[in-house]
C-alpha cells in the first residue's frame, strides 16, 4: 500500500470513527435521558402492570341451632374466574371463550360488559364450584386463554338434606335487581343473604373481605404474593332452632302442604319453623338452570313460599279464642254465658249452621266441642269493629316481627278495612262468619302460634326470633344476648284466662281432638291444650258433595295450642292444607311434635343434621384463599 | 492451537470476552423459568464454536481467502437462492435451511461472504485506478444478495448489507455535491420504498416507532414494553435476575431482538455505558485494523466489517430504546443464534488476521 493512499484512507476511516462514536455517544444520551430523569415514570408503569390488587372473599359465619349443632357451614369451592383487567374485549374471543367453556355466549358478554366496572380486584366469576369434570375442562380451556384463573372461595353448604330451607333462605351472588333497587349498599359480585335468616341476618353473618397484591406476569398468572390482608370471617352464630324438632316437625308432614310454628314461652324463641313443600337451599347457590326456574319458581304450588310467614289462612275454629275474648272484654258474654245449638240459626235472613245439634252450652263447652253456633251468637252481639279492637290488643293484625323477611301481616276485617280494600261498606251479616274464623279473617301461622303462646302465658306478647346469640370466639359458646322482654296484655278480668285454659284442655281431653288415637295416646303422657280448626277452602252442598270435592279445594286442617297444660313451655300452630278436619291432620303432628319435645328427645334426642362437610377439593397452599 | 493464539489481538479478544460475558449473563436472566432457560448453554456452545473458528482463522494469511471470495460469494449466492425455493419457513418467511436437523440462516454469513468478495475485488488494484464501473460492479455485488433476502423477507438483514457501501466514499471521498444529490435523493428513494418495497407490516413497524404509544397493547406492545424496562432500570438497575420487565414476561422476545432491554433493567445505566463502551472500544480496535493492515483489501474488510458491526449494534441498541424503528436486526455476543454468532467469529478472525499480519510487518 502507497504512502498516499494510506494517508487518504487514514483521514476518511477517522470521518467513519468520529461518526460512529458519534452515534454511540447520542445512543448512550438516550438511554440516560430513559434511566434517568424518566425513571420514576417508567418504574411507575412496570409496578402498575405487575402489581395487582385481589379480593379475598371472607367466609360467612358458621349457624348452629340451639344446641350447638351446624345447620350451615362453609367449605372451598373453586371458580373458574376472570380478573377485570384480563377482561377480554375481542367479541370474537368471548364468542369463542363462551363455547370453549360451553356456556351462553350472550350471557358471557353481558357479564364481561357489566364487570368493567367492578371494584378492584373482584373477578369474574364465569362458572361457579367446579366438580372434577369442570377443573378437567377449565384447565383445558386455559391453556389456549391464560388470563383465566381458578379461585378458591368459601361456599355456603346447608347440612341436613335442606332442613329448616325456608327458615336458613340461602345466599347468592347479588343481582342487577337489587344494586339498582339500593345503590352504594351492595358491591358488584357481592355475596349476600337472598332469602331466609341468611337475608335476614345478612349483616350479623358477613364478614369483611381480605386483599392482597400479588405479582402477576404478562399472561395474567400469579406469580407471586407481596402482602395480604386476612379476610375476616363473619360471626358464627345460633338459632333458637332445635335441629331435632325441626327434622320432627318436616317428616310428620311427608308429602302434605302446610306450615307448623313451635315457639319457646320461655322467651319467644322459634323452636322450629317448617312451611311444606320446602327446598333444598344449596341447589340455589349458583344460577338457576331453566329446570329449577320451572320446578320451584314457577311452580303453582309455590315451594318458595314461606307457608309459616307468608301464607294467610282462614284461622277456622282457632279463632273462637279471640271471639271469646271479644266478648267478654265487650260484656256481651260472661264466662257462664249459655246459648242453645240447635243445629242450625238464622242471622239476618240467612241460614247458618253448626256440624251437630250442641244442645245447651256454656263457654267451656262451646270451646271444648268447637260449636258454631255459640260463636255466631257472640258475632251477632258484637260489631266487627269492635272484633278487631280486641285483635289489635292481642298483637293480630301486624306482623309478628319474627327475624326473617317479608313476613305478611295478619288479616282482620274492619270497616276501615272494607272501604280501604274492597271499596264497599260492611254489612253486620259477615260478622257472623267473622265469628267462626271464615270470611274476610285471614292469620298466618306464625301469628296463630303467637296468639297462642299468649293465651298460654296468660297475656305475654312475645317478639318471636331465630337469633339466639353471637358464638363467642374464645369459648365457641353462646354469648349472653339478653332477649327482649315479652309485652304483657292484660285483660280486663284475670280470672278469664282460666276459663280459656279449661275449655283448650277439655278439647284435647273429650273434645273435638281427642277423636284421634294419637293426639289421646300422647295427652295420656303429657296433657296438652289447644283448639282444632277446619276452614272452608270451597263452599260444598252436603258431605256427599265434599267427598267429591278436589284435593286442593278440601277444607284446611288446623290445630293450634300449647303444652304441657299446667305449667305451659312450648306454644304451636300447625296448619295442613286441604286436609280435612283439625282433628285428622293437624292435630296428630302437634302431637308427634309434643311426643318428641317431652318424652322421646330426652331418651333418644335426634343425630346432629349432616355434620362437618369435608372440603370437596384438596387445596394445594400456593392456591390458598 | 498455541502457537495460533499468539496470533490473536489481545485486546480486541479482551473486549470480545467481556461483551460475551455480559451476554451470557443476560441471556440466562431472559430465559429463567421460561421455556428458554437453557438458551444460555446452547448459546456458550455456539460462542465456544465460534471463538474457535475465529482463533483458527486469526492465523490464516487473510490473502488465501481473498483468492477463493469469488468461489465463497458464488456458493452463498447459491444457498440464498436455495432458501426461497427449499428454506424452513418460520412466520411467514424463508430464511432458513435444515442441514443436518440443524437450521442455519445463509443471510448472515453472506454479507460477510459479500464483503469479502467486494474487498477483494476493489483491492486487486491501487486505490487511484479504480473507475466508477467497477463501482457500479460492487452495487451489482452487494445488490443481488440483497434482493435474495428482501424476497425472504427480511428488510433488516437486508439494510445490514449497505455498510459494504461505505467502501465508495472510503475509497473517493465524499464531494459536496455528492452529498447535495444525496440529500435530494434520499427523500425520493423513502417515499418510493414506502409505496412500493415496504410491506405492510413493516410499514406498521414504522408507524409504531413515530408513535409507540399509539397502541400500547397492540403493536406498539414490543417498543411500550421494552422502554418500561429500560427506564424501570434507573441508575444502577434492577440487579441479576431481577427485573420485573424480563421475569414476569412483559418484555417481548427478550432473548434476541430486545435482549438489551433486559441488560439495561439488571444493570441500569452505568450497565449501558459499561456495554456500549465495550462496543465503542471494539469498533476502534477494528478502525485500527483497516488503518494498520498490510494490503488494501484487508484495509477495505476491516472497514467494512466496522460498519457492519456499527450498523448492528446502533440499530438494534437504538431500536430497543425506541429511537429508531423496531427491525429484527441481532446484537453482537447478546442475541441468541447460531449462525448470527459463527458469522460475527469468522468476521473477526479475518479482522484479527490482518492486524496480526500488520504487526508481524
Amino acid at each position: 500500500m502507497d504512502a498516499r493512499s494510506r494517508y487518504l484512507l487514514g483521514r476518511r476511516l477517522s470521518v467513519i470513527q468520529v461518526l460512529a462514536l458519534g452515534a454511540l455517544g447520542l445512543l448512550i444520551l438516550f438511554y440516560g435521558w430513559l434511566q434517568i430523569p424518566r425513571h420514576g415514570e417508567f418504574e411507575k408503569q412496570a409496578l402498575s402492570q405487575a402489581v395487582k390488587e385481589r379480593s379475598l372473599p371472607a367466609p360467612r359465619g358458621i349457624i348452629y341451632d340451639r344446641n350447638g349443632h351446624p345447620l350451615v357451614d362453609n367449605r372451598k369451592a373453586l371458580h373458574l374466574v376472570i380478573q377485570r383487567e384480563d377482561l377480554p374485549a375481542d367479541p370474537a374471543v368471548v364468542a369463542d371463550l363462551a363455547a370453549a367453556l360451553q356456556l351462553d355466549p350472550d350471557e358471557v358478554a353481558r357479564k364481561i360488559h357489566t364487570y368493567r366496572n367492578a371494584p378492584k380486584g373482584r373477578p369474574l366469576v364465569l362458572m361457579e364450584n367446579l366438580d372434577e369434570a369442570g377443573i378437567a375442562l377449565a384447565e383445558r380451556v386455559r391453556a389456549r386463554y391464560p388470563f383465566l384463573s381458578v379461585q378458591v372461595a368459601p361456599r355456603r353448604v346447608y347440612l341436613g338434606d335442606g332442613l329448616a330451607g325456608h327458615a336458613l333462605g340461602y345466599v347468592s351472588e347479588v343481582d342487577d335487581q337489587m344494586m339498582g333497587r339500593d345503590p352504594g349498599r351492595y358491591q358488584l359480585g357481592e355475596i349476600v343473604g337472598r332469602a331466609g335468616f341468611e337475608a335476614s341476618g345478612n349483616a350479623k353473618l358477613k364478614g369483611v373481605d381480605g386483599g392482597k397484591r400479588v405479582l402477576v406476569d404478562q399472561l395474567g398468572r400469579e406469580v407471586a404474593s407481596l402482602d395480604r390482608e386476612d379476610p375476616k370471617a363473619g360471626r358464627s352464630l345460633y338459632l333458637t332452632l332445635d335441629a331435632g324438632l325441626q327434622k320432627v316437625a318436616e317428616e310428620a308432614f311427608a308429602q302434605e302442604k302446610g306450615a307448623v310454628v313451635v315457639l319457646d314461652l320461655r322467651d319467644g324463641g322459634v323452636l322450629a319453623i317448617y312451611s311444606s313443600p320446602t327446598y333444598d337451599p344449596n341447589l340455589f347457590l349458583d344460577r338457576l338452570s331453566q329446570e329449577m326456574v320451572d320446578r320451584y319458581l314457577r311452580n303453582p304450588v309455590q315451594p318458595m313460599l314461606n307457608r309459616a310467614t307468608q301464607g294467610i289462612y282462614a284461622p277456622g275454629s282457632t279463632w273462637k279464642l279471640l271471639m271469646a275474648l271479644s266478648g267478654l272484654e265487650h260484656h256481651v258474654i260472661t264466662p257462664h254465658t249459655v246459648f242453645y245449638c240447635g243445629g242450625h240459626k238464622s242471622f239476618y235472613g240467612h241460614d247458618f249452621r253448626c256440624d251437630k245439634t250442641h244442645g245447651s252450652l256454656d263457654l267451656i263447652g262451646a270451646i271444648a266441642k268447637s260449636c258454631d253456633i255459640y260463636f255466631y251468637e257472640v258475632a251477632a252481639r258484637l260489631d266487627i269493629d269492635q272484633i278487631h279492637e280486641t285483635a289489635e290488643k292481642y298483637g293480630l293484625t301486624v306482623p309478628t316481627g319474627l327475624d326473617l323477611p317479608h313476613e305478611r301481616a295478619p288479616r282482620v276485617p274492619s270497616r276501615e278495612w272494607k272501604r280501604r280494600v274492597k271499596k264497599e261498606k260492611w254489612y253486620a251479616g259477615e260478622t257472623i262468619s267473622v265469628g267462626i274464623g271464615q270470611g274476610a279473617v285471614g292469620m298466618t301461622p306464625m301469628a296463630l302460634a303467637r296468639f297462642y303462646a299468649l293465651l298460654a302465658t296468660q297475656g305475654k306478647e312475645f317478639e318471636p326470633h331465630l337469633f339466639h346469640g353471637f358464638q363467642d370466639p374464645a369459648t365457641g359458646a353462646r354469648d349472653a344476648t339478653s332477649t327482649p322482654l315479652p309485652k304483657q296484655v292484660d285483660t280486663t278480668n284475670p280470672d278469664w284466662w282460666g276459663v280459656l285454659h279449661e275449655g283448650m284442655a277439655h278439647v284435647v281431653e273429650s273434645g273435638t281432638a281427642a277423636t284421634n288415637p294419637l293426639v289421646r295416646q300422647v295427652a295420656k303422657e303429657v296433657p296438652f291444650s289447644g283448639k282444632t280448626g277446619t276452614s272452608q277452602v270451597a263452599t260444598f252442598v252436603d258431605k256427599a258433595h265434599y267427598a267429591q270435592l278436589a284435593k286442593h279445594l278440601k277444607d284446611n286442617s288446623l290445630f293450634a295450642g300449647y303444652a304441657p297444660t299446667d305449667k305451659p313451655q312450648i306454644a304451636f300452630a300447625v296448619v295442613v292444607e286441604n286436609a280435612g278436619f283439625g282433628s285428622e291432620a293437624a292435630a296428630p303432628i302437634a302431637a308427634k311434635l309434643i311426643q318428641y319435645w317431652f318424652v322421646d328427645r330426652m331418651k333418644n334426642p335426634l343425630p346432629p343434621p349432616g355434620g362437618k362437610v369435608p372440603d370437596a377439593f384438596p387445596v394445594a397452599p400456593a392456591a390458598e384463599d | 492451537m498455541l502457537r495460533r493464539l499468539r496470533a490473536l489481538d489481545g485486546r480486541l479478544f479482551l473486549v470480545i470476552l467481556a461483551l460475551l460475558f455480559m451476554g451470557t449473563l443476560t441471556l440466562y436472566s431472559a430465559g429463567r423459568g421460561t421455556t428458554q432457560s437453557g438458551l444460555w448453554l446452547k448459546q456458550s456452545a455456539w460462542n465456544a464454536a465460534g471463538l474457535t473458528a475465529m482463533i483458527l482463522l486469526a492465523s490464516v494469511d487473510p490473502t488465501r481467502l481473498f483468492k477463493k471470495s469469488l468461489l465463497i460469494y458464488a456458493i452463498g449466492i447459491l444457498s440464498l437462492a436455495a432458501v426461497l425455493v427449499v428454506g424452513h419457513r418460520i412466520g411467514g418467511a424463508r430464511r432458513w435451511l435444515a442441514i443436518g436437523g440443524q437450521t442455519f440462516q445463509p443471510s448472515e454469513l453472506m454479507k460477510w461472504v459479500t464483503l469479502l468478495f467486494v474487498a477483494h475485488r476493489l483491492g486487486s488494484r491501487p486505490m487511484d485506478r479504480v473507475e466508477k464501473q467497477d463501482f457500479l460492479g460492487v452495487v451489482a455485488i452487494v445488490a443481488f444478495p440483497m434482493l435474495l433476502v428482501l424476497k425472504q423477507p427480511d428488510l433488516g438483514m437486508a439494510l445490514s448489507f449497505t455498510p459494504i457501501l461505505l467502501l465508495i466514499p472510503l475509497m473517493k471521498g465524499l464531494k459536496k455535491r455528492t452529498l447535495a444529490v444525496l440529500i435530494v435523493l434520499l427523500p425520493i428513494v423513502g417515499v418510493v420504498a414506502w409505496k412500493k418495497v415496504l410491506r405492510p407490516y413493516q410499514k406498521d413497524r414504522v408507524r409504531i416507532f413515530l408513535d409507540p404509544e399509539s397502541d400500547p397493547k397492540g403493536k406498539g406492545y414490543q417498543i411500550t414494553q421494552s422502554r418500561i424496562a429500560i427506564g424501570a432500570g434507573g441508575v444502577v438497575g434492577k440487579g441479576f435476575t431481577s427485573g420485573s420487565q424480563t421475569q414476569l414476561n412483559y418484555l417481548p422476545v427478550k432473548t434476541t431482538d430486545f435482549v438489551f432491554a433486559v441488560w439495561a433493567e439488571e444493570r441500569g445505566f452505568l450497565g449501558v455505558l459499561l456495554a456500549l463502551g465495550l462496543y465503542g472500544a471494539l469498533l476502534l480496535r477494528m478502525l485500527e485494523g483497516a488503518r494498520a493492515a498490510k494490503t488494501l483489501a484487508e484495509s477495505y474488510y476491516c472497514a467494512g466489517a466496522t460498519g457492519i458491526f456499527a450498523m448492528h449494534i446502533l440499530v438494534n441498541v437504538g431500536m430497543v430504546a425506541g429511537a429508531l424503528p423496531n427491525k429484527g436486526i441481532a446484537l453482537p455476543f447478546f442475541s441468541y443464534g447460531g449462525s448470527s454468532t459463527l458469522s460475527v467469529f469468522l468476521a473477526l478472525g479475518v479482522v484479527m488476521g490482518a492486524l496480526h499480519r500488520a504487526r508481524i510487518r
